[in-house]
C-alpha cells in the first residue's frame, strides 16, 4: 500500500516527505508508547500514534519506521516537523481516531509487523 | 559528483516512480456546461495551455489554447466548453510508471496529460512535475546513498593492523528535556553506519542506547555514554549519578515502572526501556546503588546472528 | 455490541468484572489524557497501559471495558482496583493495530468528532 493510499484511506495530509507519495508501507502499528514500538522485533513500516513530541521522530529513525501517521487531528509541533525534515521522514495527519484509522486500514489490506499476509 | 552515476539512477527511477508520485491534485476543471469565452482568462491567469473538462468526477475531455484559436477564428460565438473541447484525449493511470508518462507526452507531443483512475480524474502531470520529482527522489537517493556509499568504503577492521584494535566513541548526557532525548544515540547510529557495521546490530546499538539516554534524562538529568567497539563486540557503558535502582531484578520486569505520570504521557515510563535493552544485547548488567547513580553494561556481538534474543 | 460477543469472536481472555456491558464505540489510546479528553461512555478501550490509573480513567469516563492488547497482563494493584470499581478487564495477544482492525470488522465504530463514524 502505497503513502498515497493511506493518505486517501485516511482523509490524511502530508506534513513533510513531499514526492515521497510512491513510497510503499506494508506493515502497521498503532501506539502512543515509544517503548512499545521499540520493542518489536521486526519495525511497522507505518506508526500511528497521537504523540507528536519529537521523540516519535527518534523512534522511527533508531527502529526504522517508514512513515509516522498522526491521529485525532493531533498536529506536531515545529521541532518534530523540523526533525522529520532533517530525517527526509513522512509525516502524515489525520482527523479520525487511532481506532478508526486502524479499522479503515486494516480493512484496507494493511496488517501488523511480523506477520504474514 | 561523477555524472554517469546519476544518469544511471535517473534511469533506474523513471521505472521506479509511478506517475502517481509526482502528479498534481489539485486541478483546474472545467464543466462541459462552462462558456468558451470565459476559457481565456482561466487559462491566462493560471498560465496553462489546457484545462481537463470534467462531469462529476469523470472526465470527457479536455481543452486547450489550441481549441481556443480555432474557436476564435471561426467567429467566436459564445457556446459550451462542451461543444469545442476534445473528446479524445490520452490519459495515464497512477499506477503507471514515469517511464510511459515521458514516453506518451513524448510521442504525442503534449504538454501534460490527465490522470485518471478508472473514468475518475484524479491529477494532472507535466514534464515540470516530472522533472521535479525525480530530482527530489534523487535529493532523497543521495542522502541514502552517502551513507551507503560509507558503509561500502569502510572495511575498518580489516583494513587496520594491530594485535589488539578497538574504537572508542564518548557522549555526554546533560541539559536535555525528555522532548530533546536521543540525539546520542542518533549520532552513534550514524557514526556505526559509517563504521560500515551491519544495518540489524547498528539497529539493536541504536534502540539499546535510545532507552538508556531516556532513562539517564528521566530519572537522572545527566550521565555519560561509553561505547568501545573491537572486532567481535560492541560495548556500551552508560553511568549516571541519579536516584538508583532499588530492586533490579524488579526494574527489569516487562511493565515495572517507578515513572511519573507526566512521564507516561510523553511516551516513555511504562517500564519496556530495561527489558528492551536487554532483548537488543547478548548481555546487560546493570549495578546500582540507591542515591548514588546506576551503571548498565551492554554487549551487542558484531555478528548479528549471535544475538540471543 | 456485548462484551460477552465480542470476547468470544475475538478470544479476549476476562481478567476481571463481567461481560455484561455494551460496547457502544471503540477508543485505541495509552496517553491518560487522550483518553480523559476524548473518550466517550460506553467505548470498550484499548491499551497497553497496564498500570492502576486505567482503572481509574475508565471508571471516571463510564467507559465499558479494558483490553489490553499485545499479551499485557494487568499489575496486581490494577485488578485490585478494577475488581473494586466493577471495571471488566480483557486481555488479548493480538497488537492495538490488528485487535482494532478486527473489532472494526464486527461492525464497533470509533466516534469521530467530525465526519459521521464512517
Amino acid at each position: 500500500m502505497t503513502i498515497s493510499w493511506v493518505l486517501e484511506i485516511l482523509d490524511a495530509e502530508l506534513l513533510t516527505g513531499q514526492g515521497a507519495e510512491g513510497r510503499e508501507l506494508a506493515s502497521a502499528c498503532g501506539s502512543d508508547l515509544m517503548s512499545d514500538v521499540l520493542c518489536l522485533r521486526s519495525a511497522p513500516n507505518l506508526l500511528l500514534t497521537a504523540l507528536t513530541n519529537p521523540q516519535c521522530v527518534r523512534t522511527a529513525e533508531m527502529a526504522e519506521i517508514a512513515a509516522i501517521c498522526f491521529v485525532q487531528g493531533k498536529k506536531p509541533p515545529a521541532e518534530t516537523l523540523e526533525l522529520a525534515r532533517r530525517n527526509g521522514l513522512p509525516l502524515l495527519a489525520t482527523g479520525l481516531s487511532m481506532f478508526t484509522a486502524c479499522g479503515r486500514l486494516f480493512a484496507a489490506g494493511l496488517r501488523c509487523c511480523g506477520e504474514g499476509a | 559528483m561523477d555524472s554517469p552515476r546519476h544518469v544511471g539512477k535517473i534511469r533506474e527511477l523513471v521505472y521506479e516512480l509511478k506517475v502517481e508520485a509526482v502528479m498534481t491534485r489539485k486541478l483546474i476543471t472545467l464543466a462541459p456546461e462552462a462558456p468558451m469565452s470565459g476559457l481565456r482568462s482561466i487559462l491566462k491567469s493560471n498560465r496553462i495551455s489546457g484545462v481537463p473538462v470534467v462531469s462529476g468526477q469523470t472526465l470527457v475531455g479536455l481543452v486547450s489554447v489550441e481549441d481556443f484559436i480555432n474557436w476564435l477564428a471561426q467567429g467566436g460565438r459564445d457556446c459550451p466548453v462542451g461543444e469545442r473541447m476534445s473528446r479524445e484525449v490520452r490519459t495515464l493511470s497512477p499506477g503507471e510508471p514515469l517511464v510511459h508518462a515521458i514516453g506518451k507526452l513524448e510521442q504525442y507531443g503534449y504538454g501534460r496529460l490527465p490522470v485518471v483512475d478508472g473514468e475518475r480524474l484524479v491529477g494532472l502531470v507535466t514534464k515540470g512535475d516530472i522533472i521535479e520529482g525525480l530530482l527530489q527522489e534523487m535529493q532523497v537517493n543521495s542522502r541514502e546513498e552517502e551513507e551507503l556509499h560509507r558503509y561500502r568504503a569502510s572495511h575498518f577492521f580489516e583494513d587496520m593492523i594491530a594485535d589488539r584494535l578497538t574504537v572508542n566513541f564518548q557522549y555526554q548526557v546533560r541539559g536535555k528535556t525528555i522532548e530533546q532525548g536521543g540525539e546520542v544515540a542518533s549520532d552513534l547510529k550514524r557514526s556505526f553506519k559509517r563504521l560500515g557495521l551491519h544495518p540489524e546490530v547498528v539497529r539493536r546499538a541504536a534502540i539499546a542506547t535510545y532507552e538508556a539516554e531516556m532513562n539517564v534524562i528521566i530519572y537522572a538529568r545527566e550521565g555519560t555514554v561509553d561505547v568501545s567497539v573491537d572486532p567481535e563486540t560492541i560495548h556500551i557503558i552508560v553511568r549516571d549519578q541519579g536516584q538508583g535502582i532499588p530492586d533490579i531484578q524488579q526494574a527489569l520486569q516487562p511493565g515495572f515502572s517507578t515513572a511519573p505520570d507526566w512521564v507516561r504521557e510523553l511516551g516513555f515510563g511504562a517500564g519496556m526501556g530495561l527489558p528492551n535493552i536487554r532483548s537488543c544485547a547478548r548481555s546487560l548488567d546493570i549495578t546500582s546503588e540507591p542515591g548514588q547513580g546506576t551503571t548498565l553494561r551492554i554487549s551487542i556481538p558484531l555478528e548479528p546472528e549471535r544475538v540471543c534474543a | 455490541m456485548r462484551l460477552s460477543q465480542i470476547a468470544k469472536a475475538l478470544d479476549l481472555e476476562p481478567r476481571c468484572g463481567d461481560l455484561e456491558a455494551e460496547a457502544s464505540g471503540g477508543y485505541v489510546s495509552d496517553l491518560m489524557s487522550d483518553v480523559i479528553a476524548h473518550a466517550e461512555a460506553g467505548d470498550l478501550w484499548l491499551t497497553v497501559q497496564i498500570h492502576a490509573n486505567i482503572v481509574a480513567v475508565a471508571a471516571m469516563k463510564e467507559l465499558s471495558g479494558i483490553v489490553l492488547t499485545g499479551g499485557r497482563e494487568p499489575e496486581a494493584e490494577t485488578l485490585r482496583k478494577a475488581e473494586a470499581k466493577k471495571i471488566t478487564v480483557l486481555a488479548s495477544k493480538l497488537p492495538a493495530f490488528e485487535l482494532a482492525g478486527r473489532l472494526y470488522q464486527l461492525g464497533l465504530r470509533g466516534r469521530e468528532r467530525h465526519a459521521g463514524g464512517i
